[in-house]
């Protein structure tokens, strides 16, 4: 089985080396280990996490793709669908049926045939639209309902802190 | 910059025990134990052997009775929603052995399937694994002479785990196919708004999701041949249901269809 996962990581990694999507880096933290991978994410323009640099973590279980794997920013991060310690809360990265969060039925769920790729392109528009029904960080889901202007004021915080700016 | 990452984390991360996972978690582990009793594919066993499993029960023996005077032997498929999948994929292969010809000519429907994937938009990269592996086991039998060592192969085959969800996988995919390129015809039978495409993202390209009507008929076309299923539940009546799909064809494959789940029926 792992031999299985393996192959389908290295040609992921492969197609994300040779045609990357814009604004997303990602890759095995360390080519001797295929099931952990480092990705850094742009957050998208027009946002309030625009020009900020997002670190996070893959981990994919053995029997990827048949189960997805788990993300998590290793920054600091405010978002409502983003849980304090920065794992990532989105219906992509649970198959049908595993519904902590009462995703709508008609969102993206985890298949074999969906991909690294998908993922991260799926968390970029979590940045820029994050979905306060399913609220991993009840604090920020109010908090973006509520007072937006503050809101993006604590973002703007953690877009400058991954740039390493002063805040 | 990761390092600042890290640093951060810690200081962030008080870890509250998340409960949506832990309930996750456990749901993962009582389904594990479920299913690890049971193979994923049984031996043939004699269609009586279902009398022990409804020993108090009258309605079900009585159409136990009745399922045994048009079929003989049952075999069991493990319950863990790919059972359709694993059921129809394993009997449809069994049917071929020993019969070179046709076995040639679904070897072709396989072999040129990918294609028709790619063309539907599906990621090549994504399909190949499942793909190859399925054709390497269809190879594999295909080289076999000797029949019953061509059985005992497609039964070990199916009982080792990373073989047999590639094979439910690539049959999921083949489904997900049929029921694209037709959307026409099948989006009748979708209810809700949910497009084909939305349905075959959430209902049968995801593993563990358990099949329906439509499934069996867009697989049976994908797979150009038909399947018989009996239904034996509750409801009224000594004799088990029968349904012939697609209508009008004459089954290849015959299923046992209990509420939930399928096992594969031999005459």
């Amino acid at each position: 089985m792992a031999g299985s996962a393996l192959r389908r990581l290295m040609a992921e990694y492969k197609q994300l080396t040779l045609n990357p999507p814009e604004g997303i880096i990602a890759g095995p933290i360390n080519e001797e280990n295929f099931f952990e991978w480092e990705a850094l994410i742009t957050g998208p323009e027009g946002t309030c996490f625009e020009g900020g640099v997002f670190p996070a973590k893959l981990v994919f279980p053995p029997d990827y793709p048949l189960s997805p794997p788990k993300m998590q920013f290793t920054c600091e991060m405010f978002h409502p669908n983003i849980y304090s310690d920065g794992r990532v809360c989105i219906s992509i990265l649970h198959a049908p049926g595993d519904d902590p969060m009462g995703y709508e039925s008609s969102a993206e769920r985890w298949s074999p045939v969906q991909s690294v790729e998908k993922i991260l392109l799926s968390v970029v528009s979590m940045l820029a639209e994050p979905n306060d029904e399913s609220g991993a960080n009840v604090d920020a889901a109010k908090m973006w309902r509520e007072n937006r202007i503050e809101f993006n004021k604590i973002a703007e915080k953690i877009v400058r802190r991954t740039l390493g700016i002063p805040t | 910059m990761a390092e600042q990452g890290e640093n951060m984390n810690k200081s962030d991360s008080t870890s509250e025990p998340n409960q949506d996972e832990l309930i996750l978690a456990q749901q993962r582990q009582i389904e594990k134990e479920i299913s690890d009793s049971i193979p994923l594919v049984g031996d043939k066993e004699l269609i009586t052997s279902l009398n022990n499993e409804y020993s108090a029960d009258n309605i079900y023996l009585e159409k136990v009775r009745d399922l045994a005077t048009k079929y003989k032997f049952i075999r069991r498929t493990r319950p863990d929603g790919n059972c359709f999948f694993r059921a129809f994929s394993y009997a449809n292969i069994e049917r071929l052995l020993g019969k070179p010809d046709e076995f040639e000519a679904f070897y072709k429907v396989a072999e040129n399937s990918k294609d028709g994937l790619v063309k539907l938009g599906f990621q090549q990269l994504t399909v190949d694994d499942f793909y190859d592996t399925y054709m390497e086991v269809l190879k594999r039998l295909k080289n076999i002479e000797n029949l019953s060592e061509a059985y005992k192969e497609l039964h070990s085959v199916f009982n080792e785990q990373g073989f047999s969800d590639y094979m439910v996988v690539y049959l999921r995919l083949l489904t997900s196919g049929q029921l694209q390129k037709e959307h026409d015809f099948y989006s009748c039978f979708i209810e809700g708004d949910r497009t084909v495409a939305d349905f075959c993202h959430q209902e049968v390209e995801p593993m563990y999701k358990e099949s329906d009507h439509i499934h069996i008929i867009a697989a049976c076309a994908a797979l150009q041949t038909g399947v018989k299923v009996i239904y034996m539940d509750r409801g009224i009546g000594k004799a088990c249901t029968e349904h012939d799909l697609p209508e009008g064809t004459s089954p290849t494959v015959h299923l046992l269809y209990r509420p939930g789940h399928y096992d594969i029926l031999y005459q």
